[in-house]
């Protein structure tokens, strides 16, 4: 199995947070800050406007945003941000529809071992272009993505994009020889999470999550499949692919594993529409301290949820 | 301890070590033999390694400790060479092993097209982990690319795996659409269109003649004569049970091992499971039936009494982001009915088979949640007659109130988006009926653009209509072409054109068809819109033509044809007739006759001789009259300056000039052409569809009259100078037609629907598009002047002419 088996050091995400709208504003919605109390405070204390620091700025422009230098850059918590050594943000926003339920936050910090990839794609002119990318210390890899595009179902970009539906890689660095895989396979790079991210407007975007084995994004991925195509009209999801570190292979294509709203925290995301990021608790399961839960909508309805545990 | 020997570590074999272990662990001590160098893994989980979406770890079942922790004695790697069931051992290639009980359980071995070249390296077979290997290797090369043969299931895994690993990959299929055995042609062509989305490009009623390169694959050749690049060729075209070691230990065989209901060969300790067996005739692929008969082995080998019993199977593709389930026998057929729901916008085709009101297929595309809830009807035969109305819509609708479409619609809020394309809200719409008193469809699409592009909400905008104006709007003004569809001839002519519908498939599910294969009405007047539309794109579906169509002759009452060879402007010669002649004596015509179109027909001719009748007439020199067809017939002439005291113009010449330029075209009705030269009109030019009159200036042109069921004088369009302008006018005229008309409209019909003065409006008063509209006809002519008779000389079609016991008339015109 391509995921790390070993305890990790240091995961690739430092902290995750969640943004929700709250009138005109921006407003924190939940949080993992693990030890940076400080930036946790900061945080607790801050709110967005449109267009108003990272959140905010993925709230006006639609769009994932990657911020990698803080300093002099629209980032309203810069100064928490350095005194925690946190150096890289990507925000995700959350659309229904038309409708922004969320904002996700992913911060990271830079050091000479740490490797891992937290990329945007977006279409243009009927290819998947690098819109940016955070890579830690993979320098390489970077250069490589930048100098890459994919076409519809090739490579776990376009593999997303044809099929429209989040999707799993295991063998980054084996599989896709002349894909980025050289590279890959140099900067340790094993598993691959691709999710759609639907905006207003239709443009195509992509987020990839490649998690390196000494520094994982996440010991345990997981799929669920709430389209009502599949699970029927109830809020309802189906676990339809995973993989965790501890436990193995998490599918079962004859009997996969359902949910029923506000069951648990992928119940949680179902029934409320909101991503749910958690620290600690029962719910996250033997092995792991926190969570993180994504919804991916289909117009204003709940198709997937990707779930990543640390 | 008995001693039980396996041959093959495949799944049925492995499920049936499963049973036996946790039943009674010590019941056998077993060797379980397999050639590849690993246990049993799960088979069918190759795709989404060969794709990258799950590792082999994951998808082993059986792993070393698993053997170890049962006792089982692993000989992989190790090849079978023999059984010796007089004796009772397995013979390996590292020596003999004793059984008491044998299981067989070899598989299949996948079937290999002897083509020209099968043997390249770099064409493999899709079977095990070696060549999923092999495929991710060779999907290493940058810029490579693949051909996978066949397009069922698992060439399509096949195919989206190597997508994803970065191939440009080309399917090649011979059936008609994609997965033939499990798929109607409208899920095949939602599954082509999935696929096509992919990248990958989809060849279906395409044989492989040969498989090239130079000391390794480098591409394939078709039939037809297509190559394609290939550095990688995949053949998935089916297996064939692996059978032989059984074969020659003295087993009964068939098509594979027989046994019986207990997996009991033709040798009472040895049985067999999996793909390798066949029983009551029935072969086995999919796992479920391999794994019921696993139980029964299992059971039988303990000493129990169970008996396998084939049940109905259900089938899912493995590729992520496609949701398919087939389940059942869905063959139409006289005493079956269907049940079709289709929906354009969220790529839906769902279609219930049923039998005495009785589920016996179901075929979902797009939504797949209900696909085992029909599956258990299937299998249970349960009587539907209650839910009858409701059913295709699943199993979260039954026990309540019946759906109500317009409830869901009076429901939406005022921004809900009903026209995707314009961006027009609900409230929007509302508001401008009100406002403006709005009762037609029409004015509602000029005033908001909603349902005026692609028209997928013509349906939504015409329930909000009702909802705002009640009995005040009326939409039955808009008859459907027929029970298939609720939409009309002009709005099925405009959408196939807006949303570049380029198949008949294409037009029933994105036009949402209720039926799944459409009707005798539709079907001929979707291939007409789709030749006219796209002459270059389209391939004339021959099936959905009428029978006169089908093969190029008239169906006379006596179930005999009658043959007509086109006369050029009725001009003929004594080569001609003695051409003539001779088919008569040499076919023994019983009845020769001279048409209203000045040509000569030959009545009473046998199906089967058609063919032989044509070659003669093609000798001669003759082409098809087209005279069974809806394109152009006749092109009836006088004789004109040449010889007659009172011609004007050279009628004669005009009317050849006429014909071999416009013959072969397909028109929405017959088209007949006349030429006068001179006002006394000797030709009739005054009652055809499209006349010409010729007068001292040049020439008269006249058009939609009517000499048949209705008799009605023509109209005139204009006057022309020239030949020439003669000509531009007419054809622009009669492309005019063919883009607007409405299947089996006359012309005359069309022309006062749409009105003269638009007509002339048109063709006369607006050069530009009177040049369109030839130039339009004439690129379509490049594709359409094909001798259908030359054709089916050749070969073509040649299975419409055999001899038949009985002829059915009701398609005769």
């Amino acid at each position: 199995m391509d995921v790390a088996l070993a305890e990790p050091i240091r995961t690739f995400i430092e902290i995750s947070e969640i943004w929700v709208p709250e009138g005109d504003r921006l407003v924190q919605a939940g949080g993992n800050y693990g030890g940076y109390g400080e930036f946790a405070a900061a945080s607790g204390r801050e709110s967005f406007a449109k267009g108003e620091g990272l959140p905010g700025k993925a709230w006006q422009e639609a769009r994932p945003v990657v911020l990698k230098q803080f300093d002099g850059s629209y980032f309203k918590r810069t100064e928490a941000a350095r005194a925690a050594g946190l150096t890289s943000a990507v925000a995700i926003p959350v659309f229904a529809a038309e409708t922004l339920k969320a904002v996700l936050v992913l911060l990271c910090s830079d050091d000479d071992v740490r490797t891992g990839a937290i990329e945007v794609w977006a279409e243009t002119d009927g290819l998947l272009m690098l819109e940016d990318g955070y890579y830690g210390a993979a320098r390489h890899f970077e250069w490589v993505s930048q100098h890459t595009h994919f076409p519809r179902g090739q490579g776990l970009p376009g593999g997303v994009w044809a099929a429209n539906t989040p999707m799993l890689m295991r063998d980054l660095g084996s599989g896709y020889k002349f894909i980025r895989a050289d590279s890959a396979g140099r900067a340790g790079l094993t598993t691959g999470l691709g999710l759609p991210v639907p905006v207003p407007g239709g443009r195509t975007y992509v987020l990839t999550l490649l998690s390196a084995r000494g520094t994982p994004i996440a010991r345990r991925f997981e799929l669920w499949d709430a389209r009502a195509s599949r699970v029927g009209v109830n809020k309802e999801a189906v676990l339809a692919d995973g993989i965790c570190a501890r436990e193995g292979p998490l599918w079962d294509e004859d009997n996969p594993k359902r949910i029923a709203a506000w069951q648990g925290h992928i119940g949680k995301v179902l029934g409320t529409g909101l991503p749910v990021v958690e620290q600690g608790g029962a719910g996250i399961g033997p092995g792991y301290d926190t969570v993180v839960a994504l919804p991916i909508y289909h117009g204003d309805t709940i198709a997937h949820v990707v779930a990543w545990y640390c | 301890m008995k001693k039980l020997v396996v041959i093959g570590a495949g799944m049925a074999s492995g499920r049936v070590l499963e049973h036996l272990f946790e039943r009674d662990p010590d019941a056998f001590e077993v060797t379980l033999f397999n050639a590849e160098p690993r246990g049993n893994y799960n088979r069918i989980m190759l795709s989404p390694v060969l794709s990258g979406e799950k590792s082999y770890e994951e998808i082993v079942i059986h792993d070393d400790a698993w053997y170890a922790q049962h006792n089982v004695t692993c000989r992989f790697g190790e090849k079978v060479a023999a059984i010796d069931c007089a004796r009772k051992v397995v013979i390996g290639e590292n020596g003999e092993v004793p059984y008491d009980k044998l299981i067989i359980a070899t598989g299949s071995a996948p079937f290999i097209i002897p083509v020209d070249g099968h043997d390249l390296p770099g064409v493999i077979t899709y079977r095990d982990l070696e060549d999923t290997n092999a495929m991710i290797e060779t999907a290493g090369k940058p810029g490579a690319s693949a051909v996978v043969i066949g397009g069922g299931l698992l060439g399509l895994e096949a195919a989206a795996g190597l997508r994803l690993r970065g191939m440009d990959v080309t399917v090649v299929h011979l059936a008609g659409h994609l997965m033939e055995r499990q798929l109607d042609e409208s899920a095949g062509y939602l599954l082509r269109k999935d696929f096509e989305r992919r990248g990958i490009d989809v060849l279906t009623s395409a044989s492989t003649k040969a498989i090239v390169g130079n000391g390794r694959v480098e591409g394939i050749e078709l039939q037809d004569g297509t190559t394609i690049r290939a550095d990688l060729v995949v053949m998935a075209v089916g297996i064939r049970p692996a059978a032989q070691l059984a074969r020659e230990a003295g087993i009964e065989v068939g098509r594979a091992i027989v046994v019986d209901a207990q997996m009991a060969t033709s040798d009472k300790d040895v049985f067999a499971v999996g793909e390798c067996v066949e029983f009551q005739g029935a072969l086995f692929g999919l796992v479920a039936p391999l794994y019921d008969q696993a139980a029964v082995l299992a059971e039988n080998l303990l000493g129990g009494e169970a008996s396998f019993v084939p049940k109905e199977l259900a089938t899912k593709l493995k590729v992520t982001g496609v949701d398919l389930y087939s389940a059942g026998d869905f063959n139409q057929g006289d005493d079956r009915e269907e049940i079709v729901l289709r929906d354009a916008t969220a790529g839906v085709y769902r279609r219930l088979v049923l039998e005495d009101n009785r589920i016996v297929g179901a075929v979902l595309y797009g939504e797949t949640a209900d696909g085992p809830w029909f599956f258990d009807m299937i299998k249970s035969g349960a009587d539907i007659s209650d839910m009858r109305d409701t059913v295709i819509f699943g199993q979260a609708y039954q026990g309540g109130e019946p759906l109500d479409p317009m409830a869901a619609v009076a429901a939406l809020p005022d921004e809900a988006e009903i026209c995707g394309c314009n961006g027009v809200c609900k409230g929007k719409i509302v508001n401008v009926i009100n406002d403006k008193g709005l009762t037609a469809l029409d004015d509602v699409r000029a005033h908001t653009k909603a349902s005026s592009s692609c028209g997928t909400c013509t349906g939504l905008v015409e329930q909000l209509m009702v909802l705002t104006l009640g009995d005040k709007y009326n939409p039955a003004a808009v008859q459907p072409m027929c029970g298939c569809t609720d939409l009309g001839h002009d709005d099925v002519r405009r959408l196939i054109v807006a949303k570049e519908l380029k198949s008949i498939d294409a037009v029933m599910q994105e036009l949402e068809w209720k039926t799944s294969c459409g009707c005798a009405k539709c079907r001929p007047a979707l291939n007409y819109y789709l030749v006219c539309d796209w002459p270059d794109e389209y391939a004339d579906d021959y099936q959905s033509r009428f029978i006169n169509e089908r093969v190029h002759a008239n169906v006379q009452k006596d179930g005999t044809y009658s043959v007509v060879p086109r006369m050029w402007g009725g001009v003929t010669s004594s080569t001609e007739l003695r051409a003539i002649a001779d088919v008569v004596d040499k076919f023994d015509i019983p009845t020769v006759k001279c048409t209203g179109g000045q040509r000569i027909d030959m009545l009473g001719i046998k199906k089967e001789d058609l063919p032989a009748v044509w070659a003669d007439l093609g000798k001669a020199g003759f082409v098809s009259g087209h005279a069974y067809a809806k394109g152009l017939r006749t092109v009836k002439t006088c004789v004109g300056t040449d010889w007659c005291r009172f011609g004007t113009q050279d009628s004669t010449g005009l009317g050849v000039r006429l014909e071999k330029f416009m013959w072969g075209s397909w028109t929405p009705a017959k088209v007949k052409l006349a030429v006068s030269g001179c006002p006394r009109n000797c030709a009739e030019a005054t009652c055809k569809d499209v006349g010409v009159v010729c007068v001292d200036s040049g020439f008269e042109i006249h058009f939609a009259g009517a000499a048949g069921l209705e008799i009605k004088g023509t109209e005139v369009l204009c006057q022309v100078r020239t030949e020439d302008e003669a000509l531009e006018y007419i054809v622009a005229l009669t492309q005019m037609y063919r883009e607007q008309a409405r299947y089996l409209e006359r012309i005359y019909k069309w022309a006062k629907r749409i009105g003269y003065d638009e007509v002339r409006r048109q063709i006369v008063d607006d050069p530009e598009r009177r040049k369109a509209y030839f130039d339009r006809f004439v690129f379509s002519q490049k594709f359409a002047q094909v001798d259908p008779w030359s054709e089916r000389v050749s070969g073509k079609d040649k299975h419409e002419f055999k001899p038949m016991a009985t002829l059915s008339l009701e398609a005769a015109e």
